[in-house]
């Protein structure tokens, strides 16, 4: 039995499907009722999908902001791992609500789930 | 029953992955555990009917026999909808369903999860 689920998201958020399928995926679980904790750990370039300045509507593709916000709404945290984000595109804003990370705080997210998932 | 989840996001034809999970539901299904195998995005073509590959394994006919011996086959509906697969398409045993209705389930009621994709 399992009471947590971690969707760690490692894929940048256009060019796959993976992060907004993992997002929805988390929200889906929220949504029934049957999981009670579901939380998001972005690394490598699916820190790219906590990124503030997206703009979905440029590749006419599923908005990955609404994806995330969606999620917490639904009060799951959503963890950036910072440095990846940092050798990727530099401290850039982050959307609201979303909270950074350092690797050693991700290992402790990683343990403290009864499940992991990657997408 | 311990039971393993098994989260299957590659096609059938795209690399091994399928070939991996069966296999892998096979082994577990014969040590006495209980497994359930969730397809998303393209590994919903797992359970596709009539799959008949000529020169790999058919993970459909694999499929259909580890029904028979107790695996559970859930694959996301809004998936199949996406790739022009239709209820009636499936293989007997599977099931086309929902992310919040049977992989939650399927979380909830598993003890691990092994997740298959690039």
């Amino acid at each position: 039995m399992t009471d947590s689920l971690l969707i760690l998201v490692t894929k940048p958020p256009y060019g796959f499907e993976e992060a907004f399928s993992g997002l929805r995926a988390g929200l889906g679980a929220l949504a029934s009722g049957l999981v009670p904790t579901v939380n998001i750990l972005m690394v490598g370039e699916g820190t790219l999908n906590a990124v503030a300045a997206q703009r979905p509507e440029a590749v006419r593709m599923p908005s990955n902001v609404e994806a995330v916000n969606d999620m917490l709404d639904f009060e799951a945290k959503v963890y950036v791992v910072r440095e990846d984000l940092l050798r990727l595109v530099g401290d850039v804003p982050l959307l609201e609500g979303v909270e950074t990370i350092d690797w050693e705080r991700a290992r402790q997210v990683i343990e403290g789930h009864g499940m992991v998932t990657t997408f | 029953m311990r039971t393993m989840v098994i989260q299957i996001r590659s096609g059938t034809m795209m690399n091994m992955d399928t070939n991996i999970a069966v296999k892998l539901a096979r082994a577990a299904l014969d040590k006495g555990y209980g497994v359930r195998m969730f397809g998303y995005g393209e590994g919903v073509t797992l359970i596709k009917k009539g799959q008949d590959p000529k020169r790999f394994p058919n993970v459909g006919n694999e499929t259909k026999e580890l029904v028979e011996k107790g695996l559970e086959v859930v694959v996301c509906e809004t998936c199949c909808k996406a790739r022009g697969i239709a209820r009636g398409e499936e293989i007997e045993g599977t099931k086309i369903g929902s992310l919040t209705n049977d992989l939650s389930r399927f979380v909830a009621e598993g003890d691990r999860m092994v997740t298959l994709a690039r």
